[in-house]
C-alpha cells in the first residue's frame, strides 16, 4: 500500500528534478545578468549575486554621451528591428501560407498533386544550398542590406503550407460544399467558414513563424551590413565576439534576447502546444 | 478555369512565386556555380571566371579539412540524434505515466529552451562550460570530478556542444511523442499486462510499434537537422579547437561567405544535399521494412 | 583574422566608461544628407567616435562609426563589397590592403599630401602595383610585456632578447611556478608564429609567391621553437575563447610574459589596481640572435570605391590621420602615430614606449598575395595540430604546403596567363 501511495510522489519528483535541471541554465542566465561586473569569474563560482545590480542592463541598453560622442551597443534599436521584422514576417507568412495550405487541401485545381509532390520533396533540400546564389540575386535586386532582404526568404514557407494543409484535411468537405450551394464565393468560404475552424492552427503557426524569424541568425548575419538594421541575434553575436570576457554583460544581452519570446510562448502556450499536440491532449 | 480553380491560384500563386524566387531559382543557380571556379578573383573581374566541370568536387575530395568536417558532422549526427531523440522519448514516457501530477506545467517548462535563440543561449552555455569558473565544473567538482576543459579539448568539444543542442531542442520532439503516446490504446497495454508482459515487454511490443511512424519521422528530421548544424559551433567555438567542431555547413560558410569561393562552396552544398537525400532514403526504406510507413 | 588585437575586451569597456568628459561637444551642424559611414575594428572601432566631434564641427558633416568585431571583420568587409554595401571609409589591417585593392574595393590615394611624412617603410605594405591605396593610421608593433617581479625572482632583471635566453628564462620561471605558465600566446592568434617565421628567415612562399615553402630548414626551426614552448609547458594550449580576461590572467601571474601591442599599455594603466605599475615592463620581442623584424598590426584608412561622396570621405581620412588626431588616439588607445612629425611630441618620448618606437622601424615584410589572410590562418591551424599532437611536424608541414599550393592555384593560373602581375 505504501508503495502505491508513494508512486505519484516519486514519479512527480523525478519529472520535477529533470525540469529543474532543464530550467537551471535559464535561471542562472537571469541571476548572473544581475551580478556586479566581474563577479561571475571569481572562485568559487557564485550561485547568487552578492548584491543585485542593474549596471549590466544600464550599460547594455542606455545610450551615453562621452566627450561629445555617443556610445551604445545598439541593443534597443536591434530589439525594435527584431520585433518589426518578426511581426512583418509573421503577418505576411500567415497571409501567404494559410490560404495556400487550404487550397492544397480543399480546392481542386490542375497540377495540384504534382505541385504537392514537389513541395514535399523539396523539404529535404537544405536551405543553405540556395543561400549563396540568393545573395547574388538579392544584390542585383538591390535587396542586400535591407529588411526586405531578411524577410523575403522566410516567406517561402513550404513547411507552413504543408502544416496548414494537414490540419485543413480534417475539416469535412460537406461544410464547404454546403456553403457553395448557398452561393458563397470561395474567398468568403475561406474567410468566414474555414479560418475560424483553423484558429488554433493559425496561432501555432504564427508563433512558429515569429520564433523562426526572431531566432534566425545566419541569413541576417550575411545580408545585413549596416548596424542600423541588425537584428538581436546578429547584434549579440557581434558584441559576444569582442566582449566574451564580460560574462555579466553577455548574460544581460541573452536575457534581453530570450525573454520576449519566452513570455510570448508562455502567454500563448495553451494554443501552441495544443496545436502541436494535434488536439489529442487537453490542457 | 472554374471558380474554384481561380480561387486556388489566387491562394497559391503568391507563395509559389516567392518559393520560385528565393528557393528554386537559387538552387538551380547553385548547381551552375558548382561547376565554375567563382572565387575572389571573379568577384574582382568576371573575366576571371572559368568552367571547371567536376573540378570543385574532385578538389574537395582531396582536401583534408573537408573530410574532417565530414567526419565531425557524422559525429554530430551519430551521437546527437540518439541523444536528442532518446532524451525526448525518455521525458515523454515519464510524462505519460498516469501517476505524474501537474503535467501541463512540466510540459511548458521542459519546452521552454526550444523557443530561445541559439545565439543567446550559446552565450549562456559557453559560460556554464568554462573550465575555471563554469557552473558545470563546479557541480562536477562537488562530486569529486576534476575540472573538464569542455570547449578547449578537441575530444570533448563535440560532446559539449551536443549537450547544449540536446537541451535546446529535446522539448519539441517530447511534445510530438507525447501526442503519439496518448494515441496508444490503453486497452492494448492493459491486455499485454494481463498476458504477463513486463514493463520493457509492453514498451517493446505495444508502445514502440504504435509510435513507430512518429519516431521515424522525428528521426529523419533530426538527422537532417544535425547534418546542417552550424550556428552552435559558430557561436560557441568558432569551429575549433583544432577544427574539431568545423562541420560541413561551417566549412561551406567559410568557403562561401568568408573567402568567397562560391564555386567550391556550392559544391559543398550539393554534397550536403546528397548526404541528406541518401540518409532520408535509407531511413524511409527501413521504415517500410518494419511497416511503419 | 587580423589576429591578436581583440584581447582585453573587458578592459576596453572599462576604459570607455572611464573616459572623462572633457572638451566641448562641438556645434552639431546638421548636414542635409545621410552621415558619412566609417567602419573600424578593435580599439580603433570603439574609440573612433571620440575623434568625430572635431570633424563635424569643422565640416558640418556627420559621421556614423560602426565597430566591427575583429574576428569576423574580414568576411564582413568582403561580403559588404560583394553586396555593394561598403561604407564610405573603412579601416583595413595593412596586410589586407593588397587583397582589397586587387578586387577593386578601395580607391587609390590621389592626394599625395595625405601620405607626407610617413614613418619610413610603412607605406611598403599598402602599395599595390606602384600605387598607394591606404593612408597609414594606427601602428601597433608587438613587444613583450613581462612581469618584473616574477622574472626577478627567477634571476632575470629584464626579458631576454634571443630565443635561447627566452627558453632558459622560461625554464627557470616554470621551475618556481609549476602550476602557472610563462608565455601568453593563444593558439588561434597567428602573429607570434608569423613573427618567428620571419625572424628565422623563412620566406614562407616560393616561385613568385605561388607555392608554399614551409618545409625549409628555416620554417622548421621556427615551427619547432614555437611548438616546444607549448609541449614543454611554458605556454597554455588555449584559445582566445578560453582566456576570457588576459589582463587579469597576467596580473594573477598565470603568465609572466605576454607578447602584445601598445593597446595593452592602456589596459594595464587602467587596471593598475590589480597590476601595479612597478610589476611590469616592456622589451622588444626576441629573435634567434637579438631583436629583429616583427609582424605588426598596423592599420590604415581607405576610401571605398562604392562611396558616393569621395571628397567628404577623403576629408574624413585627412582628419583622422592628422597629427592632432593621431596623438589624441595614442592617448586613448595606445597605438602609435604613423606620421614621423608626431614623434617630436613629448607624449611619445617615454621609456615604456621606446621598444614600440624602435620596433615600428623594423616591420616584417609579408608575401604580397591576396590569399595571405587565409594562408596565415592555415599556418596557425597547422601549428595548433602539431601542438595538440594531432599531427607530427613532418605531416603537418607537408599538409600545409599542399594546402597553400591549392589556395594559390588560381593565382598560379592567372600569373601564367599573364592576367595579373
Amino acid at each position: 500500500m505504501a508503495v502505491r501511495r508513494l508512486r505519484p510522489l516519486l514519479s512527480t519528483a523525478l519529472v520535477a528534478a529533470i525540469t529543474a535541471l532543464t530550467i537551471a541554465p535559464l535561471l542562472y542566465m537571469v541571476v548572473v545578468s544581475f551580478m556586479p561586473r566581474g563577479e561571475s569569474t571569481t572562485l568559487p563560482t557564485p550561485l547568487w549575486p552578492s548584491h543585485w545590480s542593474g549596471e549590466n542592463y544600464y550599460e547594455l541598453l542606455v545610450r551615453r554621451s562621452i566627450d561629445g560622442a555617443w556610445f551604445d551597443y545598439r541593443i534597443v534599436p536591434a530589439l525594435v528591428n527584431s520585433l518589426a521584422i518578426a511581426a512583418i514576417a509573421t503577418a505576411l507568412g500567415l497571409l501567404l501560407t494559410v490560404p495556400a495550405g487550404y487550397a492544397f487541401a480543399k480546392l481542386r485545381f490542375r497540377g495540384r498533386a504534382r505541385l504537392l509532390q514537389i513541395l514535399i520533396g523539396s523539404l529535404i533540400v537544405p536551405g543553405q544550398v540556395a543561400m549563396l546564389p540568393l545573395f547574388l540575386i538579392f544584390k542585383e535586386l538591390g535587396l542586400v542590406n535591407s529588411y526586405a532582404g531578411v524577410i523575403l526568404p522566410s516567406l517561402a514557407g513550404i513547411f507552413a503550407i504543408l502544416f496548414v494543409r494537414q490540419a485543413t484535411l480534417a475539416i469535412p468537405d460537406e461544410m464547404i460544399d454546403a456553403a457553395r450551394i448557398d452561393g458563397a464565393g470561395e474567398v468568403r468560404i475561406f474567410v468566414s467558414i474555414v479560418l475560424p475552424l483553423l484558429t488554433p492552427i493559425v496561432v501555432t503557426l504564427a508563433l512558429f513563424l515569429f520564433l523562426g524569424s526572431w531566432n534566425d541568425f545566419l541569413w541576417p548575419l550575411i545580408v545585413l551590413a549596416d548596424q542600423h538594421l541588425y537584428t538581436l541575434p546578429v547584434a549579440i553575436a557581434a558584441i559576444g565576439r569582442e566582449h566574451a570576457a564580460d560574462g555579466e554583460l553577455m548574460m544581460a544581452a541573452a536575457v534581453v534576447t530570450t525573454m520576449p519570446v519566452l513570455l510570448l510562448f508562455l502567454a500563448l502556450q495553451r494554443y501552441y502546444l495544443t496545436g502541436l499536440l494535434g488536439g489529442s491532449i487537453k490542457g | 478555369m472554374t471558380r474554384q480553380e481561380r480561387a486556388a491560384w489566387l491562394f497559391t500563386a503568391p507563395v509559389l512565386a516567392i518559393i520560385a524566387l528565393v528557393f528554386v531559382l537559387p538552387t538551380s543557380l547553385a548547381l551552375a556555380l558548382s561547376v565554375t571556379d567563382y572565387s575572389i578573383y571573379a568577384l574582382a573581374d568576371w573575366s576571371n571566371l572559368r568552367f571547371v566541370g567536376l573540378g570543385n568536387f574532385t578538389e574537395l575530395l582531396s582536401t583534408p579539412l573537408f573530410w574532417r568536417a565530414l567526419g565531425n558532422t557524422m559525429l554530430f549526427a551519430g551521437i546527437g540524434v540518439p541523444m536528442a531523440i532518446g532524451t525526448s522519448l525518455f521525458t515523454a514516457l515519464l510524462l505519460d505515466d498516469v501517476t505524474v501530477r501537474w503535467k501541463p506545467l512540466w510540459r511548458v517548462l521542459l519546452f521552454a529552451p526550444y523557443v530561445t535563440s541559439v545565439v543567446a543561449t550559446a552565450v549562456v552555455w559557453r559560460i556554464l562550460f568554462n573550465e575555471r569558473f563554469g557552473l558545470i565544473n563546479r557541480a562536477l567538482g562537488a562530486i569529486g570530478i576534476a575540472p573538464v576543459d569542455w570547449l578547449g579539448d578537441p575530444h570533448l568539444s563535440i560532446p559539449a556542444i551536443l549537450i547544449f543542442v540536446t537541451w535546446k531542442i529535446f522539448g519539441y520532439n517530447m511534445i510530438v511523442f507525447t501526442a503519439a503516446l496518448s494515441a496508444v490504446p490503453g486497452e492494448l497495454i492493459e491486455a499485454a499486462r494481463l498476458d504477463g508482459a513486463g514493463r520493457w515487454g509492453r514498451f517493446r511490443h505495444v508502445t514502440l510499434p504504435a509510435i513507430g511512424p512518429t519516431l521515424l519521422l522525428a528521426t529523419v528530421m533530426s538527422v537532417a537537422g544535425f547534418l546542417q548544424i552550424f550556428a552552435e559551433p559558430y557561436v560557441m567555438t568558432q569551429g575549433g579547437p583544432a577544427q574539431s567542431t568545423t562541420t560541413v555547413l561551417y566549412f561551406m560558410f567559410d568557403e562561401g561567405f568568408k573567402w568567397w569561393n562560391l564555386g567550391q562552396a556550392s559544391a559543398v552544398a550539393f554534397i550536403l544535399f546528397l548526404m541528406i537525400l541518401a540518409v532520408t532514403l535509407v531511413q524511409t526504406r527501413i521504415g517500410r521494412r518494419y511497416e511503419w510507413l | 583574422m587580423g589576429a591578436g588585437i581583440s584581447e582585453g575586451g573587458w578592459t576596453r569597456r572599462a576604459m570607455l566608461s572611464a573616459v572623462p568628459v572633457i572638451g566641448l561637444a562641438g556645434c552639431q551642424a546638421r548636414a542635409d544628407h545621410r552621415p558619412l559611414s566609417l567602419w573600424a575594428m578593435s580599439y580603433e572601432g570603439d574609440y573612433s567616435p571620440l575623434l568625430i566631434p572635431a570633424f563635424t564641427a569643422a565640416t558640418g558633416l556627420d559621421v556614423e562609426v560602426q565597430s566591427l568585431p575583429t574576428t569576423a571583420s574580414h568576411e564582413k568587409l568582403l561580403t559588404a563589397f560583394a553586396g555593394g554595401a561598403l561604407p564610405d571609409v573603412l579601416m583595413l589591417f595593412n596586410s589586407w590592403v593588397h587583397e582589397f585593392a586587387t578586387i577593386g574595393a578601395i580607391a587609390p590615394v590621389t592626394r599625395p599630401a595625405l601620405l607626407a611624412q610617413m614613418v619610413p617603410g610603412i607605406l611598403a605594405s599598402t602599395r599595390v602595383a606602384g600605387r598607394d591605396f591606404a593612408v597609414p593610421w594606427s601602428v601597433a608593433p608587438q613587444v613583450q610585456f613581462y612581469r618584473r617581479d616574477i622574472l626577478a625572482a627567477a634571476g632575470w632583471d629584464a626579458a631576454p632578447s634571443d630565443w635561447a635566453g627566452w627558453r632558459a628564462m622560461a625554464k627557470a620561471v616554470k621551475r618556481r611556478r609549476p602550476d602557472d605558465y610563462v608565455f601568453l600566446m593563444l593558439l588561434n592568434w597567428p602573429t607570434a608564429l608569423i613573427t618567428m617565421l620571419v625572424q628565422a628567415g623563412a620566406t614562407m612562399l616560393r616561385d613568385r609567391d605561388t607555392r608554399g615553402a614551409f618545409q625549409t630548414p628555416e620554417a622548421r626551426a621556427a615551427f619547432a621553437y614555437y611548438v616546444s614552448l607549448y609541449t614543454d609547458g611554458y605556454a597554455p594550449m588555449a584559445l582566445s575563447t578560453e582566456i576570457q580576461d588576459p589582463v587579469a590572467a597576467f596580473a594573477a601571474g598565470y603568465c609572466a610574459v605576454w607578447p602584445s601591442g601598445p593597446t595593452t599599455l592602456v589596459d594595464f594603466t587602467r587596471r593598475a589596481d590589480i597590476l601595479p605599475r612597478e610589476r611590469w615592463s616592456t622589451a622588444r620581442l626576441p629573435a634567434p640572435d637579438g631583436p629583429g623584424a616583427v609582424s605588426g598590426l598596423a592599420s590604415s584608412l581607405c576610401v571605398s570605391t562604392q562611396t558616393r561622396r569621395p571628397d567628404a570621405a577623403w576629408a574624413l581620412v585627412r582628419h583622422l590621420t592628422s597629427i592632432p588626431s593621431e596623438l589624441r588616439y595614442q592617448r586613448l588607445i595606445g597605438n602609435l602615430p604613423a606620421r614621423i612629425d608626431a614623434y617630436q611630441s613629448p607624449q611619445l618620448a617615454t621609456a615604456v614606449l621606446r621598444p614600440f618606437a624602435e620596433q615600428m622601424h623594423q616591420p616584417a615584410t609579408l608575401p604580397p598575395v591576396i590569399e595571405w589572410e587565409r594562408i596565415q590562418i592555415e599556418i596557425q591551424y597547422a601549428a595548433e595540430r602539431i601542438v595538440r599532437g594531432v599531427q607530427t611536424m613532418d605531416a603537418a608541414l607537408a599538409a600545409l604546403d599542399d594546402r597553400v599550393d591549392r589556395l594559390l592555384a588560381k593565382r598560379r593560373a592567372l600569373l601564367d596567363a599573364g592576367a595579373i602581375a
